[in-house]
Formats: structure tokens, sequence, C-alpha cells
């Protein structure tokens, strides 16, 4: 045991007697979460601006403008025809979405009931028409329900439509007195970047850390440690312990220093607790996977960076997975960000350990493969 | 306190070490040689633990490497040719991480690092990171992680490449008196003189057997015929290096390049003459004869055909 503290307490040392360790264990993750936090954040004057007409002028056509009207980061600003031309040519929003005139009965026909104009090469573009696509399929869907409805009710279905409508209003009323009387907090942007890039910066710091193991290899640190009484149990033992304790100071700094400079709320502490180890385990593993198939620390920084920006997007770090196309939300089911964050939101949310137990099982399933690869493939000479 | 018997290892089917014997006594300083490929550090390694052999036995103080690593470990201190240390922690904080490694607990740990860097003449300097020293005092340092358990058999791997004279000096003498105050050493090293000044046995190894053992005196005179004889010449042809090797006394020649031959001769001072003579009779010009005493230097090229630094 004596052994597996001294490795692990000799990697903390290392780790935390460098002040460059700092910059990337707390620094970055907050300067991130402040940028991203806000990107992404309330704030009118940070939201992406659209024109909104609507010639339609229907009940219908209302209700799926309250609908768009649900994303926070993009406003509207419902005018007419002229008014949208004056506004795009004073370059004051992104683009113009036009509800047509007989939006119900265009929608019924499968044939496009909105448009949406915009700047050549908006950088916005792609992400709005996803959403207002998206906002569509909804539409369509209530439409078929209330087809169905209305062949049961022997009513016409533009009626029920209505119903519909109304129904979901008066849910989403009792949905938001429910979250107020239990005061609990919401998921918000910053809290969603906190979450977000700390689980980023937690992976770049352990592939640094997990560095150790490909250094001590080169340098002939492994080799010398062979030569001394030490198992290689207790050997791995020690550099997995202190990769872990690295990791769950970083996170415990990062929690606390969200929660006192951006007013994040993490949630249930027991929840919390869990998540973050099974989290920390996958990490630990994914890293220790990589230091075991690449030669140097050259090819472990590229190969890690790669992989841990690439499946960080994927996984909904920098944006909610639901601006993403369908087929991307589905690939976020195999990395395991995607499942931290949501384990997070439920957390934050207001859910207890219990709630969170497919987010945990998942992470726990990657950890079990990443270690596995790990420690099966760490060869000490 | 070292048993080698019949040692075999293989990597695949190249056989590395073919049935090396050997023995190193309590106390005793021992020189291991050999070009580079000889199968020396497989040998080492074995000796560590660190490779398993294939056949025969290695033990240390009666106990089987094989059976028994742990225990032998706690008798053994290794110095690696690498430098395997933490460059960016303190000499006093490497030399703690080593010595627990090896067991030792908290005061006593500390106690001893405080000691090592005595003995390495670097006590001044045990707060300072090590990437801040200079080749010479990083390999005390590296040596002085070996020491920290007392091992009663210290082996080391090219203690000394790449320092400067007076580190290396000081290297030698801190080995010398540890090998004096009982400690059992195994040295290896490319350079000869280190040798000489410490081991009074050795063994030569060449393409992964034991050619020739036993202490440096007996060897130089046994095998490389008691002198050496090297002569600058002006275009030796066939004929005279031919007369040269049917010399009475003249165990062997060897002529690395068309002006220059050596003689490996019983007695130098009696075969002057009779060069002299057949350079004569040859037509060949000799510009100087120079007469050295055997060495493990000389010996080394005897049997490998190769100098220690090729």
């Amino acid at each position: 045991m004596r052994r597996i503290v001294a490795i692990c307490l000799l990697e903390i040392k290392r780790t935390f007697t460098r002040p460059s360790s700092y910059i990337l264990m707390l620094a970055m993750p907050l300067m991130f979460t402040l940028l991203f936090g806000n990107l992404f954040g309330n704030q009118a004057e940070s939201a992406i601006h659209v024109a909104l007409v609507d010639e339609d002028g229907s009940v219908f056509s209302k209700n799926f403008i309250d609908q768009l009207g649900n994303q926070t980061y993009v406003t509207y600003e419902v005018v007419d025809g002229k008014g949208a031309e004056e506004l795009i040519r004073l370059q004051e929003v992104q683009g113009i979405l036009t509800i047509k005139n007989g939006f119900l009965g265009l929608l019924e026909n499968k044939t496009p009931a909105i448009s949406f104009q915009h700047p050549p090469g908006s950088t916005t573009a792609p992400m709005l028409e996803q959403l207002f696509n998206q906002a569509i399929r909804s539409a369509d869907l209530r439409i078929a329900a209330a087809q169905i409805g209305a062949s049961y009710e022997s009513k016409d279905w533009e009626t029920v439509y209505e119903q519909l409508i109304h129904a979901d209003e008066e849910i989403r009323g009792i949905s938001e007195i429910y979250s107020n009387d239990a005061k609990v907090e919401s998921w918000n942007k910053m809290s969603y970047s906190s979450a977000g890039f700390s689980i980023m910066f937690v992976m770049i710091v352990m592939l640094f850390a997990t560095g150790a193991l490909i250094e001590a290899r080169n340098m002939g640190i492994w080799s010398r440690l062979l030569t001394t009484p030490a198992t290689r149990i207790q050997l791995t033992l020690g550099y997995v312990l202190s990769f872990f304790l690295i990791g769950f100071v970083q996170f415990s700094l990062l929690i606390l220093l969200t929660s006192v400079l951006f007013g994040v709320q993490w949630g249930d502490p027991v929840g919390l607790l869990v998540l973050v180890t099974t989290l920390l385990l996958c990490v630990v593993g994914l890293g220790m996977a990589i230091a075991t198939i690449v030669k140097t620390s050259e090819q472990q920084s590229a190969v890690g960076m790669l992989l841990i920006i690439s499946t960080s997007m994927l996984g909904g770090v920098y944006w909610p997975l639901n601006i993403v196309p369908e087929f991307m939300q589905k690939i976020a089911n195999f990395v395991p960000q995607s499942w931290a964050i949501e384990g997070f939101k439920s957390l934050v949310d207001g859910a207890t350990v219990g709630d969170i137990m497919m987010p945990i099982l998942v992470l726990l399933s990657f950890a079990i493969v990443f270690l596995f690869i790990g420690l099966s493939r760490v060869r000490y000479q | 306190m070292l048993t080698m018997t019949q040692v075999k290892k293989c990597y695949g089917d190249q056989e590395v070490v073919k049935g090396v014997t050997l023995h190193v006594g309590r106390g005793e300083a021992f020189g291991l040689l050999g070009p580079n490929g000889a199968g020396k550090s497989t040998t080492i390694s074995m000796i560590c633990g660190l490779v398993p052999y294939d056949e025969g036995d290695i033990q240390v103080d009666g106990l089987s490497v094989n059976r028994s690593p742990y225990e032998i470990k706690k008798k053994i201190g290794v110095v690696p040719q690498d430098i395997a240390l933490y460059p960016t922690l303190s000499a006093l904080d490497n030399l703690l991480f080593w010595g627990k490694m090896y067991g030792l607990k908290g005061a006593e740990a500390k106690n001893r690092a405080l000691e090592v860097l005595e003995t390495v003449g670097l006590a001044e300097r045990g707060k300072d990171r090590i990437e801040t020293f200079s080749g010479g005092m990083k390999r005390r340092i590296n040596i002085g992680a070996a020491l920290l358990h007392r091992p009663e058999l210290l082996i080391m791997d090219e203690p000394t490449v790449g320092i400067d004279p007076q580190s290396r000096h000081h290297i030698l003498e801190t080995v010398k008196n540890l090998n004096e105050q009982g400690m059992t050493i195994i040295y290896t090293s490319h350079y000869m003189e280190e040798v000489e000044f410490l081991c009074k046995r050795i063994a030569i190894m060449d393409h992964g057997q034991v050619i020739a053992s036993g202490s440096t005196q007996e060897l130089c005179k046994r095998l490389a015929g008691g002198n050496q004889l090297l002569l600058d010449v002006e275009e030796a042809g066939p004929a005279f290096v031919d007369k040269l090797k049917q010399l009475e006394g003249v165990e062997k020649v060897v002529s690395p390049q068309q002006s220059e031959i050596h003689l490996y001769v019983k007695q130098g001072q009696d075969m002057m003459a009779s060069i002299v003579s057949i350079a004569s009779e040859e037509a060949v010009k000799i510009r100087q004869i120079k007469l050295k005493e055997a060495d493990l230097e000389t010996l080394f090229l005897q049997m490998t055909g190769r100098s220690l630094r090729d």
C-alpha cells in the first residue's frame, strides 16, 4: 500500500507543482464557460435576431410562432414584408422567416409552409434552418395527431388541432408552477457550459496526466521501478489512483468556482459525487487506453486532442444537441460526453442519484471498456 | 553472492544468451565487458528480474531469481544506463520517492536520502531540481537512488556515459569506497580504465556467450600474450605480415591498416631486432615501434576483433 501511495503522491505533486497545470485545469475551462455561456446566453443582445412575417395570421400560425419563441437564443421581430426587407438592409436581422398564407393547408398537403431568406454566406443560416425544420416537424406531428383524434371524435381536425394547442399551453403552465414551487434551479446556458467545459478540460488534463506513463516508459523509470520490490499491480494502481485524484480535485474546484463565480447550482451532491466518479473512471480509462496505444508523447497529444475535441463537439459540449441534425444526435449516444451532460442536466433540474441511473450505467460501461483496453495494454518495458 | 548456471534466453528464434555461467563472490567488484549486442544488458536484466530466463538458474545470495524475485530485489540496487529520475522534482524528492519504493518509511527514508546525498557529494544541492543539474551530477543522483536501501549487490550499467572527468573520478571513488565497505559490485562500462580501476575479476561476453573470465592480470597474460608491439610502417605488404606471423614468440598479428601492425608477443624487448631485420629484407620502412604492456583494451580487441567502443 505504501508503494501505491508513494507513486500516487509523486504524480499528484508533479502535476500540481507545474504552473501550466492551473491554466489547463482551471483558467481555460472557466474562460470557455464564460465565453460560451454568454454566447448561448439569455441576454437579448447575444441572441440571433430574425424578422418574422406572418402572412397567414391564423391561430395556427400564432401557435407556431409561440413554439419558435421557446428557443431562447433566437429572437423574432414580427413585421410585415417591407419592414422585414428594411431590417435585412440595415443588417439588424440574420434573415426573414415567412409563414405563408394558408399555413395549415400547406402543412396538410405536405407543401412548404414557411420560407427563410438570408444574406449569402450567412454562418447562422444552417443552424436556423435546422431549427425551423424541427418546428415544422413538430407542427406536422400535431396535425397527424389532430387528424387521428378527429376520426374518433367525429369533429373536423382543425378544431381538434386547436384543442391540442390549448392543452399543450395548460400543461406547460402546470410545469412552470411545479418548478417554481419546488424551487428547483433550471438548466440554464451557464450551467450547460460549466458542465460541458468541465468535462472537456478534465479529459484534456487527464490526457496530459496519463502521459506520465509514456514519459516513465521512455525515460527508463518503469524499468527502474520494476527493479524495486514493487509488484506490477502496485505500480498500476498507484498510477490509476493518481490520475483519478487529479481529475477529482480538478472537477471539485471547477464545481466550486463555477458556483461562486457564475452562480451555477449543480444539484444533488450525492448524485453529483456518483456521476463525477463514474465519469472520471471513464476518462482515466480513456487516457490510459490512448497512452498505451501510442508510442510517444507527441502522438498522444495529437491523437488525444483530436479525439477529445471531436467527441466533445459530437457530445454537445459546445452547443445543445437539439440544434444539430438527427443523425448527429444519434451519434452523440456513442460518446461519453453526451451522457455526462445528460446526467448533469438532470441533476441541475432537480434529479437525484436514482433518476440518473441510465447515464451512470452507460458511463460505467464506457469506463469498463476503456480501462480494460488501457490496463491490458500496459507494457512496463 | 551471484551464481549463474547455464542461463539461456531466446527472443523468438534468436538465442541472445547462450548458456552463460558466472560466479561473483560476496564483496567482490566484477566487470562485465562486451561489445554492443553481446548480451550484457539481457544478462543484467535477468539478474534484476526484469526479464525471465528460459533455461538454467540465477541465484542471488542463495535465492533463485525466478522463484523469489521480490526477496532478491530487496538485496539488489540497480543503476541503469538511462537517467531514470524525475527532472522537475528536487534531488531530495527523487531520492525520497525511490527510498519509499524500496520500502523505507517516512523518517527513515528522509535520513537515508540525506545520507546518500552526502555519499554522492551533493548534500548542498538536495533542494534543487534535477533539470538544473549537470550531466555528471544527474549521474551521481542516479547512482544514489540505487543506494538508499543499502543493497548487498549493486549492479551498474554504464554509469559514467557522457560525463566530465571530474564527475567520473568522483563516481569511481564512490563505487570503490562502497566496494571496500563490503558491497558487491557488478560493473559494465565501455571505458576499460574504469573496469581496471574498480574490478579485480572480469568476464568478456560476445555473441551471447562468456568467451573469457578471470582476474584482469591473469587474462591479460594468458590471452594477450604479455606485450603488444605497435608498428607504424610505410606500405607493409602481405609478405612482410606473413613473415612476422612466423616469428617465434608471436601469438597474433593484426593489421587494422596497411601502415599499422599490432603484434601480440610474449617478450616484446627480444623481438625488436628480428622485426627490423625482416623489414630490411622486405624493404619496408619502419617509422616507429611502440612497446605496450597488455591491458584490457588489447585483450578485448584480441578476443572479439572489435574495439570496446565500436
